[in-house]
């Protein structure tokens, strides 16, 4: 962070290859959410919770950009990813059929910090900010935390990405939802869960819209005893995934030294290299609310 | 070695010699650290650095990105470390690498690409030069581009301060890119590259407003502007005998034929690059397995030998 622009540290590269699987499974969740199963063998086998793949199940140049997507599960040569048709590539994605081809450029940026292991994690999921979990709660799980609390938010009940599947078989992980209408668990936003969940042994992980990853930063920064760590998992338009388009940029707290160049009082990150999980505190949430949503481009 | 291939090396004259005529374009491969993880770079005939300036850029305001039909917006705002890193840090790794690396700089003034290119003098690694008088997004970053006495007074200087090779990067942008292309070639540059992008605009009905902040204009790259940088390249070649490197749009090995035919010596894979890292390799194998009748010279032996040989024409002093 101290360097000049283009410098911040490398997400690990080094372990993304690009890979050409078949599509396994197709499943429509409810409320537009969508799971992906694909066979994709060295995904499976190397990514972490909270990187990200590229991919393309396409021919030719319309659209002509692959589609960054969380790893949401992994399982043997299986990989699963969870999305929603928004744009011309979610479409192309959702309306694939088992057999047909998918390629893969990952694993991608930087995941989630769960080393040392937290005695208490607290996951926070907003819509279809479920992508990146199930792959982190098994992981939290199998580092040995005894405490993992799923707070899985939605607009409706509909757009709950299933408990049973965040939890995959795990009986010791519990999971709270909150839906806008009311029409499933609490009234509210799946922020108004945070605070009484939180002690200075818990790491929080988040992942959702911008105004809920803003209102949880607000929460946690009111908070008599902040938590060990938060970590929340962002998005942006994005062009390669790998650092050298540089379109990808977040606003972030200026946090270099005297000469660190800015603009507009605030730094850019590089959600593929320096993200798509950041510490909260890093992120600039004024700036990062005052953008247009990222689907827009 | 080419162990066993044809030999496509392209001579593009004062000592920069390309192992083959197939590079990376500027702001498509950063300094190349993040593609050298994932394919092998030292293959290629160049890699063409993001565009350098004088002191750090943090860039411009997301969204830097858009997507349009059969292409992509961009306005990054030559978010670059600046040349100082770039000169101590990068150089000596540069040095370290098979694949020529030839230095985009940019500049608002003319004294800021003097002082720029008068720091990297000094520095090892460094194949050449590519003057970037044609970035489209930042302010005043295309005057060089636009005015081609301002371009030649600006190549004039450049050329006065350094003996390493002498790239001037074209914009598209102009009434006569030709006009342009002369001038730079008339100061002293030993080689053109045609074109940058194109000046392009997306716009959201949604939000009723271009997607792009500021003035809501983005650099429009991609398959979409392939016939429009081959008639530049065209218009280019019967202007200037100085070697010409074709850009815009080239997606296969096809595309770099066609460049070539057109009147390119050599090309660069720009945006192709975000969609599979490995498509320069790819077009590279592709010309290979393309032009196995072909000794050296490609590029003039596709077009039938009817262009002069490349880097014949002594660079004049201006």
């Amino acid at each position: 962070m101290t360097g000049p622009p283009g410098t911040e540290l490398l997400s690990d590269l080094g372990r993304a290859r690009d890979e050409v699987g078949e599509v396994l499974e197709v499943q429509l969740l409810g409320g537009g959410l969508v799971e992906i199963t694909a066979r994709l063998p060295h995904l499976a086998a190397t990514a972490r919770p909270g990187e990200f793949a590229q991919l393309r199940a396409w021919q030719g140049v319309e659209p002509l950009l692959r589609r960054p997507f969380s790893v949401a599960w992994t399982e043997g040569d299986r990989c699963a990813f969870v999305l929603e048709a928004v744009g011309s590539g979610t479409r192309m994605l959702v309306a694939l059929r088992p057999g047909d081809a998918l390629r893969s450029l990952g694993p991608l940026g930087n995941g989630f910090g769960f080393d040392p292991c937290p005695a208490r994690a607290l996951v926070v999921s907003g819509g279809l900010g479920c992508a990146p979990f199930p792959l982190l709660v098994r992981a939290l799980r199998r580092a040995g935390c005894p405490d993992v609390t799923v707070l899985s938010g939605a607009a409706t009940g509909a757009r709950l990405y299933p408990a049973e599947r965040f939890r995959r078989g795990d009986g010791g992980v519990a999971v709270l939802e909150a839906t806008d209408d009311g029409s499933r668990g609490h009234r509210g936003r799946v922020t108004d869960l945070v605070a009484s969940r939180c002690d200075a042994a818990t790491i929080v992980y988040a992942c959702g819209p911008n105004v809920m990853l803003a209102a949880l930063a607000s929460t946690l920064a009111g908070l008599a005893g902040p938590p060990r760590r938060a970590e929340v998992s962002l998005e942006a338009p994005m062009g390669c995934g790998f650092g050298t388009c540089l379109g990808c940029a977040l606003p972030v707290v200026a946090g270099g030294g005297p000469d660190a160049p800015r603009e507009h009082g605030t730094a850019w990150a590089l959600c593929c290299r320096s993200g798509p999980v950041m510490e909260v505190s890093r992120v600039a949430w004024p700036e990062l609310l005052a953008l247009p949503p990222a689907h827009v481009a | 070695m080419t162990g066993g291939h044809p030999d496509l090396s392209v001579d593009l004259g004062r000592g920069l010699v390309l192992p083959n005529p197939v590079g990376l374009a500027s702001g498509t491969a950063g300094y190349g650290f993040e593609l050298r993880r994932l394919i092998d770079i030292d293959r290629l005939g160049a890699l063409f650095t993001k565009g350098t300036t004088l002191r750090p850029r943090p860039g411009n305001p997301p969204p830097r990105v858009a997507e349009v039909r059969g292409g992509m917006l961009n306005s990054i705002g030559l978010h670059n470390p600046g040349v100082e890193h770039v000169a101590a840090v990068y150089a000596p790794e540069f040095a370290r690498w098979s694949v020529p690396v030839v230095v985009n700089v940019a500049g608002g003034s003319v004294d800021d690409y003097l002082l720029c290119l008068r720091r990297l003098e000094d520095a090892p690694g460094i194949a050449g030069y590519e003057l970037n008088i044609s970035c489209p997004n930042i302010e005043g970053g295309m005057d060089y581009g636009q005015d081609a006495a301002a371009a030649a007074r600006l190549v004039a200087a450049a050329r006065a301060l350094t003996s390493r090779h002498l790239m001037v990067k074209l914009s598209p942008n102009v009434t006569d890119i030709a006009e342009v292309a002369r001038a730079v070639a008339g100061a002293g540059a030993d080689s053109v590259s045609a074109v940058n992008t194109f000046v392009g605009m997306k716009v959201h009905r949604g939000i009723r407003a271009p997607v792009l902040p500021g003035r809501g204009t983005g650099g429009l790259s991609g398959p979409a502007i392939k016939p429009l940088g081959l008639a530049a390249v065209a218009r280019v070649r019967a202007a200037v005998r100085i070697p010409v490197i074709g850009v815009g749009g080239i997606m296969d090995a096809g595309d770099a034929v066609e460049y070539m035919i057109a009147g390119a010596d050599a090309v660069q894979v720009g945006t192709a690059t975000f969609v599979d890292p490995g498509a320069a390799l790819a077009v590279l194998d592709g010309l290979r397995d393309a032009a196995p009748g072909l000794r050296a010279r490609p590029a003039a032996a596709l077009r039938g030998g009817t262009v002069p040989p490349a880097g014949v024409e002594p660079a004049s002093t201006g």
